[in-house]
């Protein structure tokens, strides 16, 4: 596994390899999520954020739950806006990256 | 209103916190006396009850706030609730006292206790909740390599409070001042891990039953921890009697001692503890280790560290008990599910004792450069905004240590007294005329040498 460091109020995703995790708010807590749609790896974090708590794949539409992200979320420990996490695999081979983006799944608003 | 009254309103309707607090600070017990050590008597606990009414019982304190009045005070109650759930008795014997300990294990007090407690738990500890998260699918070996990762950070370095002391103009009042503050759990130690020996939980208890045999000392009064700390304090030439330093503990110190109170006191919070107590295990060996040696250098052969050599020595053993066979023993038994609150225990008390230490090295610099301070209170004094106090006091006056949530300005206008910032610091004369500055969180108590009157006023930060 490999360990990611991050300030939340500077990054919210983290590049790994060829692997990519954003951080999905959810009732207030913070989840690292793998930005891979468990259909067919469309980018969850471009996704549409619905009423009921579901994520919209940008790709093919599919309706990804936030309990199921919560779920198979990364192990992630947060100290005021600290967070480390531990990305499963590569063992330290590639570098970790960090970066901002516009995460449309953390945005409220999109219809059902 | 009438305890039983208190008792039926906080059991139905959540009376207000701050009703409440005033109810239980208002029992004898806990009212001032003019005493700055307090002997012989550890059901003696002043509160200042006449302070607290300014305290906002409305919201937790945050992170920030952590050395705030409020924030003392709720740990004052905290810990006096907790501890009357075990049996403390004055080691020269109950004759003087016997009236007070049956006070202080009242059926009426208490309850009036257990209807504040969960409201005075959220106010002190509901920041926690804010400072620290756990989330995402764990596994034990990522709770391994976590728990490997913070510790090695952790023993990487001498804790910065002990650095702060050797960095001290005086640095035995320092040394001092922490022996004070390790006295809170020194005297009464592992009471709060009595509390989760019971019941059935498999190997895992019995693992923690023999770490209490370890701090009971296998049974043998002379062996047991509390006893070799009595010896540490008295080679010191401080007092043994639990709870002498009342007034001198700083927030942060009770607030660990609460803080396992408070986890082990509702069993649902236990894999927290585990977590918790993990972490303190395996750091507690390093820390002591590097305490001795600072006592060593300060004191010579004069200080006996048999407790420190033995901490230093016997929680190599525990924090890999507690880590192999606790943290990793729980997770393998219960499953991941449990993994989290393992992890919070180990980052919440990482937290405290983070903050604690701040707060420890404030304070003791602070009373390291009392003149520097005199200095400042000076050319702060006619910028002072508010004077929130005055006070006309006689010698033999009611004595009690508070913190101020803002710097604050201390002027005497008239007499004579003494600023006493620690339980054996040399008392700091200030004379009609003189003022001090006083840091936000920064503990203290006023004691008038001769017919004094004195105010306090904030100041900007």
């Amino acid at each position: 596994m490999t360990v990611a460091v991050l300030d939340a109020r500077e990054h919210n995703t983290v590049f790994l390899g060829d692997d990519r995790y954003f951080v999905l708010e959810d009732a207030g807590r913070l989840f690292l999520v793998p930005d891979k749609c468990p259909h067919r790896g469309g980018p969850l974090s471009l996704g549409r954020r619905t009423p009921d708590e579901r994520v919209v794949c940008p790709w093919h539409g599919s309706r990804i739950t936030c309990a199921y992200l919560r779920r198979t979320s990364v192990p992630l420990v947060r100290r005021g806006s600290e967070i480390t996490a531990y990305l499963p695999g590569d063992n330290g081979a590639h570098p970790v990256f960090l970066a901002k983006r516009r995460i449309l799944a953390n945005a409220r608003g999109g219809g059902a | 209103m009438a305890v039983a009254e208190v008792r039926q309103r906080g059991a139905r309707t959540a009376a207000p916190l701050a009703e409440l607090v005033a109810q239980y600070a208002s029992h004898r017990l806990f009212r001032n006396t003019s005493d700055v050590r307090i002997l012989g008597n550890p059901y003696r606990r002043p509160l200042n009850p006449d302070t607290l009414g300014e305290i906002d019982f409305s919201r937790p304190i945050r992170e920030e706030e952590f050395s705030s009045y409020g924030s003392l005070a709720a740990n004052r109650i905290l810990l006096n609730f907790y501890e009357s759930e075990s049996i403390i008795l004055p080691a020269e014997g109950l004759a003087s006292a016997r009236r007070d300990f049956e006070a202080f294990y009242d059926d009426d007090l208490r309850q009036t206790g257990l209807a504040l407690r969960p409201e005075l738990e959220r106010y002190a500890f509901g920041f926690l909740d804010d400072a620290v998260d756990v989330t995402g699918a764990w596994t034990s070996e990522m709770l391994r390599t976590h728990f490997l990762r913070i510790v090695e950070e952790a023993d990487a370095e001498v804790t910065p409070g002990l650095q702060a002391i050797r960095r001290l103009g005086e640095p035995r009042d320092g040394a001092d001042m922490l022996l004070v503050q390790l006295a809170l759990d020194g005297l009464t130690e592992a009471s709060a891990m009595a509390r989760n020996l019971g019941g059935s939980y498999g190997p895992e208890q019995s693992e923690l039953f023999k770490i209490f045999i370890d701090e009971f000392g296998a049974g043998v009064f002379e062996a047991k921890h509390s006893t070799i700390f009595e010896k540490l304090i008295a080679s010191r030439g401080l007092k043994t009697d639990v709870h002498a330093y009342w007034h001198f503990y700083l927030t942060g110190s009770i607030a660990i001692i609460n803080y396992f109170n408070y986890l082990t006191d509702d069993h649902r919070r236990f894999f927290r503890y585990a977590g918790a107590l993990t972490f303190a295990e395996w750091t507690f060996a390093k820390f002591f280790t590097d305490l001795a040696a600072i006592l060593r250098d300060l004191f010579g052969d004069a200080v006996d560290t048999h407790y420190c050599d033995e901490h230093g020595h016997i929680d190599v053993h525990h924090g890999r008990m507690t880590f192999e066979n606790l943290l990793l023993g729980l997770a393998r038994k219960h499953g991941d599910d449990v993994i989290p609150d393992l992890v919070r225990g180990v980052e919440e008390i990482r937290l405290l004792a983070r903050l604690t230490d701040e707060e420890f090295i404030r304070q003791v610099t602070w009373a390291d450069e009392l003149p520097r301070y005199v200095e400042e209170g000076r050319r702060l004094r006619p910028a002072a905004s508010e004077v929130v106090e005055t006070a006309n006091v006689e010698p033999g006056h009611l004595f009690g240590t508070r913190t101020h949530d803002e710097p604050t300005v201390v002027s005497v206008e008239t007499g004579e007294v003494d600023l006493l910032v620690g339980p054996e610091n040399p008392p700091f004369p200030l004379r009609a005329g003189d003022a001090i500055l006083v840091p936000a969180g920064c503990l203290h108590g006023l004691r008038a040498r001769t017919p004094s009157e004195w105010s306090r006023a904030t100041v900007e930060a």
